[in-house]
């Protein structure tokens, strides 16, 4: 056991008024291992500005933090979702979907950016409702469904993209982009937003009871049940959430493209979300993680991509770091786990 | 062998008639439940009074735990009458019966791992301010609780995953007075705690008595019941027998209305087994479970460990067939020192194990009875160790079916569709394909109902006249002594006395508790 | 007994509908039908695979679809079938060892064993059988990378898989500078993807070459060798099969292994249907993953383990196959393939809400 010696009861007073004193009724805020990976980004970071000089420029940071938005942001709502010890492989069809339609939407109707946000959000938002209903409801395992309103998604996004691309979008959504409109203090509005949008979930997770429900639903649904807490609801709104926040994703992912949207748009995103996930710490088992973990994994796993472009190896190298760094991570958690329970 | 379960023991004292003084808070009367052909309660009466500390006991299976799951919620009575304060109540589903007051603790802690104590304590009923949870509130909430309850206050965000067991299950007390429970429901609290650690937990539900609340306290250590029981009610074979205030009563007296009269064991035929032991444990010992255990088998003998939950006797049995390795001591088989690593070199060495856990560590639920019973032999059960030889394994099946008069109409049944003691010959069928040399037996029939019981016991005692060295590790204690040349009690970790044939519960129960001066 | 104060409400233990004794067989018999519609998957997708077939023989009869939707036809479709079948035989096995297991990794070793192959056949000159053996031990190679972490390590099914999946995809485009291989020899190989006559139908070679082989041999490992017996065990309560005293970490290092030799086999099918060793031949757009598993769990793989048969598998990809070349005579252009897509979502989801209901309604499984 890694409790310490104190015996039951035997602990002193004074004890009680330290806890209470200093404040900290939770656990510290910032797990070893969002540590860890901010310490390995620095690290990568330094090595890459050392190997080329316009790595930490702002030529190079600010498509970085650009390209790492979407990700993030899809990656929240996929810890959330794998907090209650689910997945969704169905979010890379979504960002298709609500890509085409409102690409095609600012071509035709030339739709103001509000309207075009607020009609991508509510597409994914209808989209993740369906999932969590079907998940939440069906009782049916959520890899199982998301692998198969992935298709239909994909399906639906093919018919509205006709078998061409949409060509001519306008630069509506380039707030959102690289250029100088999508910055304020050089900082990309993505980003700021994506952090922004960070910080309240994590509030949301860490502070209020719905978010501790996602955390113990994930540790025993069934005991979370019999502590009276609304076990199909939340789920399903896990989902909905993850769909609307894919929907935002799919504006940025309009936004840091060129004029035209292709009908691979979106493909792979599911498995780089759970990639940044994964990496930021969150079990895949449910009941643990933290939102801020998955943020530092998409900028991680964006770094790798970045830098192994900017030293001018073949792009698709970066695959196999992210692999690896997988692994690694998910290593280093089985490892704790396991030195827990038999210390 | 004979048991007269309907003679009420001679010298028993008569359940007490009424108490006039005490408050009635929680009755049943007439309650019944089915589950299948099993009927796990017949027509069962309790009345738990305010600020009492309410003793259930019974022998496995007597209905315990499906009578406090009725009160809980989890259950629902077929039959019978529920009032709570005076008022006729339904409880339909674990609400209900929060929502009453009712809570229970499990014997298996419902906690979230990752979660901290004080969050566990408040999951679903969380203290908010402006939607925010109020940390502080709750902390204060739980470190008050903690107190209570005999715990550090720091545990409070501290994750559960980082407490032992015990501190877990006391977590769960503390879970369920949060809600200002009215009716606490213990299911063998004590069961997986050291001495100290009950002594810590018996202050609690005192204090808690004291301040009003009832307790239903679910044992299987008699002893305790002395120390801080008020009230005891015996069920045997899913009724009540009554209520007795614990000082009209000993140990060998619930004992004796436990089991139902006087056991008058005709003495075994056949004779004592003398050849050179088979199995002999020497000194063994595996640190934090058990230590200097001497055990010896003969061929052809049963001896039986006795121990209660968490007494390291089931351990015992794990370390013989591989599944631990012991730390001190040795283990002789034929004389030649062993250290079985796995299952896998426990069986090559002619040592088969009957597990605990029918569901969770023998059955393979959906698949054949055939299957069931071949999975732990492919090698012997095919050709050339590469393809199922499966006329053979049809045939041995067949055999077993018949041989342990398995009630199925084909071996292609799935074992998950049968009784509980169907599915147990099947899975004890498994060990006795290959003929072991040793057989550990670990609570062979526990959730068997009484029929497949006496059945399965032949089965053993077959077993053993062919030669087998059998080893049995059991909490039911009529079982140990119906079945068994000898017995032996597992206290602590430790084999502490031995029984020859003869024995009777109450002295093993005496000893098992570890009151023996008080039973003779 | 005394008046009842709860119902006797069936708890959801004892919900089975057991037939009431006094039915006669014949009244009997539509909710037996019904049943085993319900819960043998191999019976649903039997009816489904009929209606498919009719429905289309019928339309085409009738002239609706743009050629004729016969047997013959029928055969020739029987060619996008060879990988499908194959690797989600691949997935059936690793998804019935247990333990949340399943194999995103089968499409990037796939496009990794592809180069392998293509280096040995296209360029060092290998035989084609040595060659072949090389593509099946290198996917069973990479298999093993993942049996390993999972069974030996204990890292969860779904991650490992993720990550070697970015990890051989990676290293098959870099591995020849993006460039595919399409030497004479591959391109000679297209010759090995026609179509053959049997019985006067064009039945592709691929198919007698490779998915009706695999199928064999799969179908004898899970149900005439001890192994299968040890997989099901496993994959049905890992717990029980150790006391058992089997070797829990090794049978399910196994599956992981085969998984990756019937991989590295379809390598060999689609470098040959491609005419060329492509280093994005399995994760290409959605990759042969996420399909492969599709089919698994439509074909009654239970996603818990333990429970899984061929037969399932062969007939949930024929009945996507045929469904798929009927939609394609009957939705003109583009349009026709994407509705395989909404064929496949749409008979997962509906297959797997009537897995969830079936498993209530009649506790079976």
């Amino acid at each position: 056991m890694t409790t310490t010696t104190t015996g039951p009861g035997s602990s002193p007073p004074s004890t009680t008024h330290e806890a209470t004193a200093r404040g900290r009724v939770l656990p510290f805020p910032i797990t070893g291992q969002e540590i860890v990976l901010l310490a390995v980004i620095v690290v990568l970071w330094v090595v890459l500005s050392l190997a080329t000089p316009a790595f930490l420029t702002a030529g190079s940071i600010v498509p970085l933090f650009v390209a790492t938005a979407p990700v993030a942001l899809i990656g929240i709502g996929m810890t959330v979702v794998i907090i209650t010890g689910g997945i969704d492989v169905s979010v890379g069809s979504m960002v298709m979907v609500c890509a085409v339609v409102v690409a095609e939407q600012m071509v035709s109707s030339g739709l103001p950016l509000i309207a075009a946000v607020l009609l991508s959000v509510v597409i994914g938002g209808v989209l993740g409702l369906m999932n969590g209903v079907l998940i939440a409801y069906g009782r049916v395992h959520a890899i199982i469904i998301t692998f198969g309103t992935a298709n239909l998604f994909r399906f639906l996004g093919l018919q509205l993209f006709g078998g061409t691309t949409v060509n001519g979008i306008p630069d509506t959504l380039d707030v959102f982009g690289r250029g100088g409109s999508g910055r304020t203090l050089g900082i990309p509005h993505s980003f700021l937003l994506m952090l922004v949008i960070a910080g309240l979930a994590w509030y949301y997770m860490r502070h209020t009871p719905g978010g501790r429900h996602l955390y113990a639903i994930g540790g025993d649904a069934n005991a979370a049940r019999l502590a009276g807490v609304k076990v199909q609801r939340r789920v399903m709104l896990a989902y909905a959430l993850t769909g609307l926040l894919t929907g935002l994703a799919a504006c940025f992912v309009i936004a840091q493209g060129t004029a035209t949207l292709a009908p691979n748009v979106g493909d792979g995103m599911e498995l780089a979300a759970i990639a940044a996930v994964v990496i930021g710490g969150t079990s895949i088992m449910g009941g643990r993680g933290s939102v801020f973990g998955t943020v530092l994994g998409a900028l991680l796993v964006q770094t790798v991509t970045s830098g192994v472009t900017q030293l001018n190896w073949p792009s698709q190298l970066a695959s196999l770091f992210i692999g690896i760094f997988i692994l690694i991570a998910v290593g280093a958690d089985l490892l704790r786990q396991r030195t827990r329970r038999t210390a | 062998m004979s048991e007269t379960p309907d003679t009420r023991t001679p010298g028993a004292p008569a359940p007490e008639s009424r108490d006039t003084a005490a408050v009635v808070r929680l009755t049943v009367r007439g309650v019944s439940k089915r589950f299948g052909a099993v009927r796990a309660i017949r027509n069962a009466d309790l009345s738990v009074h305010a600020g009492e500390v309410h003793a259930l006991v019974g022998e496995n299976g007597a209905g315990k735990s499906t009578l406090i799951k009725i009160f809980a919620g989890a259950e629902t009575a077929d039959t019978g009458e529920l009032t709570f304060e005076s008022q006729p109540v339904t409880i339909r589903s674990t609400a209900d019966a929060i929502g009453l007051g009712i809570a229970t603790v499990y014997q298996e802690p419902q906690l979230f791992r990752d979660l901290t104590v004080a969050e566990n304590i408040f999951t679903g009923r969380e203290i908010t301010r402006r939607g925010k949870v109020d940390w502080a509130a709750q902390n204060a909430k739980v470190v008050e609780l903690l107190e209570l309850i005999g715990l550090p206050a720091r545990y409070a965000t501290v994750p559960v995953s980082e407490l032992s067991i015990a501190e877990q299950q006391q977590v769960s007390i503390a879970k369920a007075l949060a809600g200002d429970a009215r009716v606490l429901i213990l299911d063998e609290p004590s069961a997986i705690l050291t001495d100290t650690e009950i002594q810590v937990l018996f202050g609690v539900v005192r204090r808690l008595a004291a301040s009003g609340v009832s307790i239903v306290y679910i044992s299987h250590r008699l002893d305790e019941l002395f120390v801080i029981a008020d009230r005891v009610t015996v069920m045997r074979d899913g009724e009540t027998l009554g209520t007795w205030r614990i000082g009209e009563l000993t140990v060998r007296r619930i004992v004796e209305l436990m089991v139902g009269g006087i056991l008058e064991d005709t003495p075994d035929e056949h004779p004592l087994p003398t050849a050179e032991p088979r199995l002999v444990l020497e000194r063994l010992g595996l640190d934090g479970e058990f230590a200097d255990v001497d055990v010896a088998v003969r061929p052809g003998e049963i001896v039986s460990l006795y121990g209660l939950v968490g007494s390291g006797a089931a351990e015992i049995g794990e370390t013989v067939y591989g599944m631990r390795r012991a730390t001190a001591g040795r283990i002789l088989l034929d004389g030649r020192p062993i250290a079985p690593r796995s299952p896998r070199e426990a069986k090559k060495l002619g040592i088969a194990l009957l597990p605990a856990d029918r569901k969770g560590q023998g059955m393979f639920a959906f698949q054949s009875i055939a299957f069931n019973i071949s999975a732990g032999h492919l090698p012997l059960l095919s050709r050339r160790g590469v393809w199922m030889d499966r006329r053979r394994e049809r045939e041995v099946a067949r055999d077993f079916i018949k041989r342990l008069s398995v009630k199925t109409p084909h071996e292609r049944q799935p074992v998950s569709a049968m009784s509980g003691g169907n599915a147990q010959k099947v899975v004890l069928a498994r060990q006795l394909v290959e003929r072991p040399e040793v057989l550990v037996l670990v609570e062979p029939t526990q959730g068997v109902d009484v029929g497949a019981k006496e059945e399965i016991h032949k089965i053993i005692r077959g077993l053993a006249d062919e030669g087998t060295a059998v080893l049995i590790v059991t909490s039911d204690l009529a079982e140990a002594i119906r079945v068994s040349d000898r017995l032996q009690v597992v206290r602590a970790g430790r084999t502490t006395v031995e029984f020859g044939r003869g024995a009777t519960q109450s002295d093993v129960l005496a000893a098992a508790a570890g009151a023996l001066e008080e039973a003779a | 007994m005394s008046t009842a104060v709860t119902p006797a409400a069936p708890t959801r233990d004892d919900q089975p509908a057991k037939p009431a004794t006094e039915q006669s067989l014949l009244r009997r018999l539509p909710g037996t039908l019904l049943r085993a519609l319900l819960t043998q998957r191999i019976v649903l997708l039997l009816v489904l695979l009929l209606a498919v077939v009719v429905t289309f023989v019928a339309l085409s009869q009738r002239n609706y679809l743009s050629a004729a939707y016969d047997t013959s036809y029928m055969a020739t479709a029987l060619i996008s079938a060879v990988p499908l079948v194959m690797l989600g035989l691949a997935e059936l096995l690793v998804i019935t060892s247990g333990r949340g297991g399943i194999d995103l990794s089968v499409g990037a070793i796939v496009s990794l064993t592809s180069m392998v192959f293509g280096f040995a056949y296209g360029q060092w000159g290998w035989s084609l059988w040595l060659a072949i053996l090389l593509a099946a031990a290198f996917g069973g190679l990479l298999g093993a990378i993942n049996g390993y972490l999972i069974a030996f390590i204990g890292y969860p099914a779904l991650i490992t898989t993720l990550a070697t999946y970015y990890a051989f995809s990676s290293v098959a485009v870099v591995i020849n500078d993006q460039q595919p291989i399409s030497t004479a020899p591959i391109q000679k190989l297209y010759s090995t993807a026609a179509s053959v006559n049997v019985l006067g139908l064009p039945v592709p070679l691929g198919t007698l070459t490779f998915l009706i082989p695999t199928a064999v041999v799969v179908w004898l490992v899970l149900n005439r060798t001890t192994y299968g017996r040890r997989l099901y065990a496993i994959g049905t309560n890992d717990v029980a099969a150790q006391w058992a005293g089997i070797d829990v970490r090794r049978s399910r290092f196994t599956a992981y292994v085969m998984a990756g030799v019937v991989s590295g086999l379809v390598a060999v099918v689609t470098v040959a249907q491609f005419a060329s060793a492509r280093p994005d031949a399995g994760t290409a757009g959605n990759g042969m993953a996420l399909p492969a598993i599709t089919i698994a769990v439509l074909g009654g793989v239970a996603i818990t383990g333990g429970v899984g048969r061929v037969a399932g598998v062969v007939l949930a990809t024929l009945l996507l196959v045929w469904l798929n070349a009927g939609i394609l005579l009957a939705v003109p252009g583009n349009a026709g393939s994407q509705f395989q897509l909404f064929a496949l979502g749409a008979v997962l989801v509906f297959a797997a809400l009537l897995n969830g209901l079936t498993t209530r309604r009649y506790g079976g499984r």
